[in-house]
C-alpha cells in the first residue's frame, strides 16, 4: 500500500475528456476534483460518506467522492453536474429541478442531480417511493425534499411523453 | 400595482446557476498565494492548558505559521458579543489558558494545504490538566458546582423572574392547574455547507479583507475590526453563495483565527470548517428544561401560565440569555393568557456554545405549551382543537398585545385550525383510528399550532441587562438604474438559500413597472458596495420586516425621480404621468412616452437636461426601520420580535409495536404569512422548516457523557431526516396581510420548525394513549418507543 504522502500518477477519463495527473496517494476524489480540475460543482458536506453532496458518476454508477481516492480511478470514466450539464440551457432533469423550486441554498443539489440521472437511466418510471429510496442517501437540509420527489417525477413523466411522442 | 410581479409563483433566477453546480460558495473561491488553515481542538471537556509545544509543527515543510491561543490573546482583542450581555469576559479566538467544551480550538496551522495543515496538528503537543466537568444544567447552578469562567463566580448568566398579571390570584381561583416538566435536548440545523472564510491581509494598507458565509456582515464587520485593531473602513467583506445558515453561520472568531494567520504570513488564509467540527462545536440550539404551569377553568379556559426555563447555553458567552428572551416573546403562542410568568435561567456548562437555531427557544417554548394543551385536553375530556379554539386571541382582537408585549398584529388564528382540520380530514381520521384501535394498530394524531414572529429588536435585552447598547431591527438596500435602463439591485441580508434574487427583482419590478427580467439582483454581499447597517444580515425571519421595507423605499425614490424626468422633459405636471411598461407616459395620452433607457440617458449622460436642481444619476439608497420596534417599558413589557405568522400542524402517525419505529403517514401545514410575495419560496419554506421540526422530533440529538464527551459527532449517530423519514407536506394557506410592513409580508422562514416537534409528539402520544404514556422529552427514537411498550402503562418518560 502506498504511503499517504507518495506520489501516484493516474490516468482517467472526467466529463469526456482524457485527464493525466500526478497526485498524493491520499487525496480524495471530490478533491481531485475541486482543487486540481477547478470542477467546484461537486460539493463536500460530510467527508464521511454520508451527506451525498459530493456523489459523481463513474462508470456510470453514483458514488461518493469524498470516500475514494483519485488515484484509485485509474482508467475510470467520472462525470461531475459540470458533465451533465449541457453546454447550453439545461437538461431535462435539471430543468424539472428549476420548475419545481427543488432546491433552495443549491449546496446539495449537484449530488441530487447526479443521483437521480442515475435513477431515471435505470428506470424509465420510478414510483415516488422508489425516488425517495434512491435519493435518500442525498441529505437536503433545505426543501425537506417534497419538491426534489415532484421535480423527478416531473422529469420521468416528461421523458415518457417524449418517448411516447416519438414513438 | 403595475404589472403584479409580487404575489407570483416565478421560478428562480438562482436556481438555473444552482441546479448546474453552478453556484458560487465560498469554499470554490481561490487567491493566488492562498494557504489552507486547521484548527487544533481540545479533547477535554474541561481543563487547564499547563503547556502548548509548536516547534515541531512549525518545522513541518509546507507550514508557515502556528497559533496559539497566548499569541492569539497578545495579538489581538477578545471577541465581543454578538447580543447585548452581562456576561462579559475577556475570551479571544483560540483558548488561551483553559478550555471549556470537547472541541475548542486551542490551536491554528496555516500551510500549502488542508492535509500538509492537518499533518501539522498532529505535531503540536498540549498538556492538560483535567478539571472537574459540569454538564447539566441543574447541577451547574447549584453552588459548589465546577465554575467556566470564576471571575463570574457563578454559571448562571442570568436568572430572573417576570411576571405580567396576578399570576398567583388566578392560580388560586383555577378549576385547576395541570403541571408538567419537559425537556428539549440539543439539535441544530447543520446547513449541508459548513463555515468558512477566506482572510487576507494588505500590510501597505493596514485593510484586511474577507470572504466568508457569516450570515449576518454587519455585525461580524464591527467585531472583527474591534479585535483586530483596525477602523472598520479597514475591514472588507464579501459573502458569496451562502449554502444553508439557519442561525448557525455567526462565528466571527474563526475569522479573526484566519486574519491573524494571513497578517502573520503575509499570504491569503482559508479555512473551511468539516463535519466533525461543526458538530462539535460550531453551535447547537440549547437543551433545557422547563416546568409549566396552566391554570384553566372547567370549560378549558386558560387562566394563568407559569414557566421555569432552565437554558442550558454550554460554553456560550456571545449570545447568551438569546434563548430564554425569544421564549418569553413567544410565551403566549396565540393564546388569550391574561396572567403570564417566565422564570428565566441562562446558564453555562462544558458543552459547544449554543447559539442561534431556526426558531430559536420558539421550537422548545411551542413543544412545552402545546404539549401541555394535548394534556389538558385530555384531562378534561376534551377533543384538543376544541380546547385551542376556546383559547386563541382571534381576529376580531387583532392587534393583541400579549402580557409580556408582543404584538400579534393580523390573523386568524381559528380559521387557520379549522383550515387544517379540513385539509387533513380530522373527523375521518379521528375514524379511523377508532376502527385502528380496535384491530390493535397504533394510529394517532396530533396537532400543534404557533405563532411565529419575525424581525428583532435588540432594545429587548434591555430587560437583562438595564441599558440599552443596541435597540431596533433595520436594513438597507440600494436600487439604480443604469444608464440603459436596467435596474442593478444590492441588499445587506445576504440570502442562505431564500430566493432574493427572484423576489427582490419581483418587488423592484411592480414598484418601477417593468419585468423583474430587467432587474439584477447583487449575489451575496459587499461591504465596499452593498449599502448595510449594523444590523444588517440574514437573520431573525427578517426580510418581509425590513429587507422589503429597505427595498421599496429605494425604489420608490428612483420611481419619483424617473417622474420629475420626465415630466421636465415632456414638459407636464408628476400627477398627469404613469409607470409601465419600462417607460413613463402621459396619462390618457400613451403615445407621449419617454422609456427608461432614455431617462436613464439623461439622468447620466445628458445632465443638462435635468431639471434645476436635480442631482445626476439614478440611485437611492434606502434604509428601514421597523415602526414596532420600542424600548423596554415600565411593566418591562417588550417587543422582542415584531410581526407575527401563525401556522396550524396536523399529523397521523403510525407505530410499530414490534420496533417502536414512528412513521408519519400524513402531514398537514396551514400557514398564514400574510401577503406571500412569491408562494414558490414560500411554500419550500414551509416544507424544509417543517422537516427540521421533524427531525428534532424523532431523530436528532447531540447526546453528552457526563465527562462532556460528545457521542454524536458523525452523521451516521446524529441523524439528519432524509428522503425516507420525510412524508409529502401538504401545505394550506390563508392571507391576513400585515397592517405594519411595507407590502403585508410577515415571516416564513422558521414556522414550520416552531410547531413540527410538537406535532409530531402529540400524535406518537396520541397513538400510545391506550397506554398512558406521556411524552415530555425528545427525541421520540424507536429505542424508547420499543421501551414505552414492552414496559406497558407505567412508563412515563421523564424529562431529561
Amino acid at each position: 500500500m502506498p504511503a499517504p504522502r507518495e506520489r501516484l500518477a493516474v490516468r482517467l477519463t472526467v466529463n469526456g475528456g482524457p485527464v493525466e495527473r500526478v497526485v498524493e496517494a491520499r487525496r480524495s476524489l471530490a478533491d481531485f476534483l475541486r482543487e486540481d480540475l477547478g470542477l467546484t460543482g461537486t460539493h463536500v458536506g460530510c467527508e464521511h460518506g454520508v451527506c451525498g453532496a459530493c456523489t459523481v458518476l463513474v462508470d456510470g454508477r453514483s458514488v461518493r467522492s469524498c470516500l475514494l481516492f483519485a488515484a484509485q480511478l485509474e482508467g475510470a470514466s467520472v462525470t461531475t453536474i459540470e458533465g451533465l450539464t449541457p453546454a447550453e440551457g439545461l437538461s431535462t432533469l435539471q430543468e424539472a429541478f428549476r420548475a419545481c423550486h427543488a432546491m433552495q441554498c443549491g449546496f446539495c443539489t449537484p449530488g441530487m442531480i447526479v443521483t437521480t440521472t442515475e435513477l431515471l437511466a435505470d428506470q424509465s418510471a420510478p414510483s415516488t417511493e422508489e425516488i425517495r429510496e434512491a435519493i435518500s442517501g442525498n441529505l437536503c437540509m433545505c426543501t425537506g425534499y417534497v419538491n426534489i420527489v415532484r421535480a423527478v417525477e416531473q422529469a420521468a413523466a416528461g421523458r415518457a411523453a417524449a418517448s411516447g411522442a416519438s414513438a | 400595482m403595475p404589472g403584479g410581479w409580487v404575489g407570483r409563483p416565478l421560478p428562480l433566477k438562482e436556481d438555473g446557476r444552482l441546479v448546474a453546480g453552478r453556484g458560487r460558495f465560498v469554499d470554490d473561491l481561490g487567491r493566488p498565494r492562498l494557504l489552507h488553515a486547521a484548527m487544533l481542538r481540545s479533547p477535554h471537556a474541561h481543563a487547564r492548558i499547563v503547556a502548548i509545544e509548536t516547534r515541531e509543527a512549525e518545522t513541518l515543510p509546507g507550514v508557515f505559521a502556528v497559533l496559539t491561543g497566548a499569541e492569539a490573546a497578545a495579538r489581538s482583542g477578545p471577541v465581543r458579543p454578538l447580543i447585548p450581555t452581562t456576561a462579559v469576559v475577556p475570551d479571544y479566538c483560540l483558548a488561551v489558558d483553559r478550555v471549556r467544551h470537547v472541541g475548542e480550538p486551542v490551536a491554528a496551522v496555516a500551510a500549502v494545504d488542508r492535509a500538509t495543515s492537518e499533518d501539522a496538528l498532529e505535531r503540536i503537543r498540549v498538556e492538560y490538566a483535567p478539571l472537574p466537568v459540569v454538564v447539566d444544567p441543574e447541577l451547574a447552578i447549584r453552588p459548589g458546582a465546577p465554575l467556566l469562567y470564576p471571575e463570574l463566580g457563578t454559571n448562571v448568566v442570568w436568572h430572573d423572574t417576570l411576571t405580567y398579571g396576578d399570576v398567583d390570584a388566578a392560580m388560586g381561583r383555577a378549576d385547576g392547574v395541570l403541571r408538567e416538566r419537559f425537556a428539549i435536548q440539543r439539535y441544530a440545523s447543520t446547513p449541508l455547507e459548513t463555515f468558512g472564510g477566506i482572510a487576507e491581509y494588505d500590510p501597505g494598507t493596514d485593510v484586511f479583507e474577507f470572504w466568508t458565509n457569516d450570515q449576518r456582515p454587519g455585525l461580524t464587520i464591527s467585531i472583527l475590526a474591534a479585535s483586530l485593531g483596525v477602523p472598520q473602513s479597514r475591514v472588507r467583506l464579501s459573502c458569496p453563495d451562502i449554502g444553508g445558515a439557519f442561525g448557525n453561520k455567526r462565528r466571527p472568531a474563526y475569522l479573526l483565527i484566519c486574519a491573524l494567520l494571513a497578517r502573520k504570513t503575509g499570504r491569503p488564509v482559508k479555512w473551511i470548517e468539516d463535519r466533525l467540527e461543526n458538530l462539535t462545536a460550531l453551535m447547537h440550539a440549547c437543551n433545557g428544561i422547563m416546568d409549566v404551569e396552566l391554570a384553566y377553568r372547567g370549560d378549558g379556559t386558560v387562566l394563568a401560565l407559569s414557566v421555569r426555563d432552565i437554558a442550558d447555553e454550554g460554553k456560550n458567552l456571545i449570545t447568551p440569555t438569546q434563548h430564554n428572551l425569544i421564549k418569553l416573546g413567544n410565551i403566549a403562542n396565540g393564546y388569550r393568557i391574561p396572567a403570564i410568568r417566565y422564570e428565566a435561567w441562562s446558564v453555562l456548562t462544558n458543552k459547544c456554545p449554543s447559539g442561534a437555531n431556526r426558531g430559536i427557544g420558539k421550537p422548545f417554548m411551542c413543544f412545552a405549551i402545546e404539549r401541555a394543551m394535548a394534556l389538558l385536553a385530555r384531562r378534561l375530556g376534551l377533543d384538543p382543537a376544541e380546547l385551542r379554539l376556546r383559547n386563541y386571541v382571534t381576529a376580531d382582537q387583532m392587534p393583541y398585545t400579549t402580557p409580556p408585549g408582543a404584538q400579534y398584529d393580523s390573523g386568524d388564528y381559528p380559521a387557520t385550525l379549522r383550515l387544517a382540520l379540513e385539509r387533513f380530514d380530522y373527523a375521518g381520521r379521528r375514524d379511523e383510528q377508532a376502527r385502528a384501535r380496535r384491530e390493535d394498530w397504533l394510529l394517532g394524531i396530533g396537532i400543534a399550532t404557533s405563532v411565529e414572529p419575525a424581525g428583532t429588536n435588540l432594545a429587548s435585552y434591555e430587560i437583562i441587562t438595564g441599558k440599552r447598547a443596541a435597540s431596533g431591527s433595520a436594513e438597507a438596500a440600494m436600487v439604480r438604474m443604469e444608464p440603459d435602463g436596467h435596474v442593478r439591485v444590492a441588499l445587506g441580508d445576504p440570502p442562505s438559500g431564500q430566493g432574493y434574487e427572484t423576489v427582490v427583482a419581483q418587488i423592484v419590478a411592480d414598484e418601477l413597472g417593468l419585468d423583474p427580467e430587467a432587474v439584477t439582483v447583487a449575489r451575496g454581499f459587499d461591504s465596499t458596495t452593498t449599502p448595510w447597517l449594523y444590523l444588517s444580515g440574514n437573520y431573525s425571519n427578517k426580510f418581509s420586516v425590513t429587507d422589503v421595507g429597505a427595498v421599496v423605499g429605494a425604489a420608490a425614490r428612483v420611481r419619483e425621480k424617473l417622474l420629475r424626468l420626465a415630466a421636465h422633459r415632456l414638459e407636464v405636471a408628476v400627477a398627469d404621468l404613469e409607470l409601465g411598461g419600462g417607460a413613463v407616459a402621459v396619462r390618457g395620452a400613451p403615445d407621449r412616452r419617454l422609456s427608461f433607457a432614455e431617462l436613464a440617458r439623461t439622468a447620466y449622460a445628458d445632465v443638462l437636461g435635468l431639471p434645476p436642481g436635480e442631482e445626476p444619476g439614478l440611485e437611492s439608497r434606502h434604509a428601514h426601520q421597523n415602526p414596532l420596534a420600542k424600548p423596554v417599558d415600565a411593566e418591562r413589557r417588550v417587543r422582542s420580535q415584531l410581526v407575527f405568522s401563525n401556522a396550524a400542524h396536523c399529523c397521523l402517525v403510525e407505530v410499530d409495536r414490534r420496533t417502536g419505529l414512528v412513521r408519519i403517514l400524513k402531514y398537514v401545514v396551514v400557514h398564514d404569512c400574510g401577503r406571500e410575495l412569491n408562494p414558490l419560496i414560500v411554500e419550500g419554506m414551509v416544507h424544509g422548516a417543517t422537516a427540521h421540526g421533524i427531525g428534532a422530533a424523532l431523530l436528532e440529538e447531540f447526546r453528552y457523557d457526563d465527562q462532556g464527551q460528545l457521542l454524536t459527532s458523525t452523521f451516521v449517530d446524529y441523524l439528519k431526516p432524509t428522503a425516507m423519514d420525510v412524508p409529502l407536506i401538504e401545505v394550506g394557506r390563508l392571507e391576513h396581510p400585515s397592517p405594519v410592513t411595507p407590502l403585508g409580508a410577515k415571516g416564513v422562514g422558521e414556522g414550520g420548525a416552531i410547531p413540527g416537534p410538537a406535532a409530531v409528539a402529540n400524535a406518537v402520544e396520541d397513538a400510545l394513549a391506550p397506554l398512558g404514556v406521556v411524552i415530555r422529552s425528545l427525541p421520540i427514537t424507536p429505542e424508547r418507543v420499543w421501551r414505552w411498550l414492552s414496559r406497558g402503562a407505567d412508563s412515563a418518560s421523564p424529562a431529561r
